[in-house]
């Protein structure tokens, strides 16, 4: 296996819910895994198993509570998310790591093809060349051309859940969080969005992903980590614990 | 201290150590308010702590948000930045003036104005503050252009159009008297001047409190293209945690005069970690 790109040892993560009486919500514990570049690790896992918690974790949405979460910047050189100053994860978040969550978050008055444009500007590409890419993958995504110039605010849901994902994807950054990416599509649409993101892998990004769906796993997952009450109980080749897996081990 | 592999962009603004008090104040004071004491003001000497040890740095193309509630001290930071308060303890320094040498605080009441025409701006929550509202839009914008130096009336005009035409001012109310304009039109003129003299630094407070929501968000839109546009550092100060989260990346909180929590805005949003931020995100959510 390649040497990995980020290596999560034993992190925990614990709400203290000051307002309610100071309760203690213990929502991950214990948690160790590694990502390799162009693995494509999939959560699995019931409801509140800990999956979105995990990848908000890794983005830094989330305070760690304990452990470390290292990863293997661009230069070669090894950090601790969980140590970062705030201005440090900003810059991580730029060419580093991605998070696309299932919805697009509200940009009011920017165009589809400026939004993904503009992506792809913040990770370094060029603006022509962003701009190409920013069209091929719309094509892709079955966005028609009609649409390329109008705000994003008035789309569908489907449509905006595609239009994040081709600016999610565009120059993508060497580790990318999906939070349920193909979770608003209808069966056609599915297929081309995964067929984009299955490209990830090729490229040598590392995913680590919660999908709704079984099937979204089987096609995409090279690796499953399966979670249960905050712990991981499973970390494993697909092949092997795809068959294991339960139509209700993915609802988030 | 090592240096970090991650390479963050140069601060534009530094402030270490801002403090500003309201009467004689000494440490027994300190340690009498506070958000532990549910005041900022010394119940023994009746001074008020308005802010203590304020630290943060804000780079080019960089928000930063401060929040709290009235009377947190919020405002209090940003005057004393913008120099519309004297400030009581503490340093600031921008990389545009002598290159970040100079603790701009220190500076003559003079010296602070002319920083005012070319190097910080701010947008203020009544446009009152920031227009003469018995003046035409395009002479509020003539205004900060004649003291940077411009003396062609059609070059001063020329860029108040183009200024105007930027915030979406419509170019027949150009010669309009600010007073007959809308509130949100109003805070469009308000960011055209200013923007007049490209300000690497933009101080906003509570720039769409105010406004009805239609209208606030159309401003916020016009804000958040400028930032992106205009490679601005800039401090929002705001209680509207749809505005920090639509301008900002990173922010901190204020209680009393104090900073309670600085964090990334999606974690203050989402894991905010002091209980009066947990209070806040709370509040705004329900």
């Amino acid at each position: 296996m390649n040497s990995p790109l980020i290596n999560v040892c034993d992190i925990s993560k614990t709400f203290v819910l000051h307002n309610i009486d100071g309760r203690e919500v213990t929502a991950l514990q214990n948690v160790s895994f590694s990502i390799a570049p162009g693995e494509h690790v999939a959560l699995a896992g019931s409801s509140g198993a800990g999956k979105s918690t995990l990848l908000r974790l890794l983005y830094r949405t989330y305070t760690l509570t304990s452990g470390e979460i290292n990863f293997r910047l661009s230069s070669g050189e090894w950090v601790d998310i969980g140590k970062l100053t705030d201005p440090e994860v900003v810059a991580l978040r730029g060419r580093e790591i991605g998070y696309v969550s299932q919805f697009l978050r509200a940009q009011p008055r920017r165009s589809v093809i400026d939004l993904v444009t503009r992506a792809g500007v913040s990770r370094g590409m060029s603006r022509n060349d962003a701009r190409e890419h920013a069209a091929i993958s719309l094509r892709r995504l079955n966005i028609a051309e009609s649409l390329w110039e109008i705000h994003t605010s008035v789309l569908s849901g489907g449509e905006k859940q595609r239009v994040n994902i081709a600016a999610g994807l565009i120059s993508p950054p060497r580790l990318l969080l999906l939070d349920e990416p193909v979770s608003a599509l209808d069966p056609e649409n599915r297929e081309r969005a995964i067929d984009l993101i299955s490209q990830l892998s090729e490229a040598g990004v590392a995913v680590l992903a919660v999908f709704h769906d079984l099937d979204a796993i089987a096609r995409l997952a090279t690796r499953i980590v399966v979670m249960s009450h905050g712990h991981l109980i499973d970390d494993g080749p697909a092949q092997s614990i795809l068959p294991q897996l339960q139509p209700t081990d993915v609802h988030s | 201290m090592t240096q970090s592999p991650i390479i963050t962009p140069q601060a534009a603004i530094r402030v270490r150590g801002l403090s500003k008090f309201f009467g004689p104040i000494d440490e027994g004071a300190i340690a009498r308010t506070g958000p532990e004491f549910g005041t900022a003001r010394d119940p023994l000497s009746g001074s008020i702590v308005a802010a203590w040890d304020v630290n943060f740095d804000v780079a080019a193309g960089e928000a930063l948000g401060i929040v709290g509630e009235s009377g947190s001290g919020k405002s209090t930071v940003l005057r004393c930045i913008a120099g519309d308060q004297p400030s009581s303890a503490g340093s600031v320094h921008l990389m545009c003036h002598d290159e970040g040498r100079t603790n701009v605080l220190d500076l003559s009441p003079a010296a602070r104005r002319k920083l005012r025409i070319d190097q910080l701006s701010v947008v203020y929550q009544d446009p009152a503050e920031g227009l003469s509202l018995g003046v035409t839009a395009g002479g509020n914008i003539a205004d900060p252009l004649t003291a940077a130096g411009w003396r062609n009336f059609e070059a001063i005009r020329v860029r108040a159009r183009d200024l105007l035409d930027r915030t979406e001012v419509p170019l027949d109310r150009m010669d309009d008297i600010v007073r007959n304009f809308s509130g949100g039109m109003r805070q469009r003129v308000q960011i055209a001047r200013a923007l007049a003299n490209n300000p690497p630094i933009v101080l906003l407070d509570e720039p769409t409190t105010g406004l009805d929501a239609s209208i606030a968000s159309g401003v916020l839109d016009l804000i958040r293209g400028l930032l992106e546009e205009l490679d601005l550092a800039v401090v929002v100060v705001s209680h509207d945690f749809a505005v920090i989260e639509m301008l900002t990346q990173r922010c901190i909180v204020m209680q009393h005069g104090r900073v309670v929590e600085d964090a990334l805005t999606d974690q203050l949003l989402e894991d905010p970690q002091h209980p009066y931020s947990q209070k806040l995100v709370t509040a705004a959510r329900s």
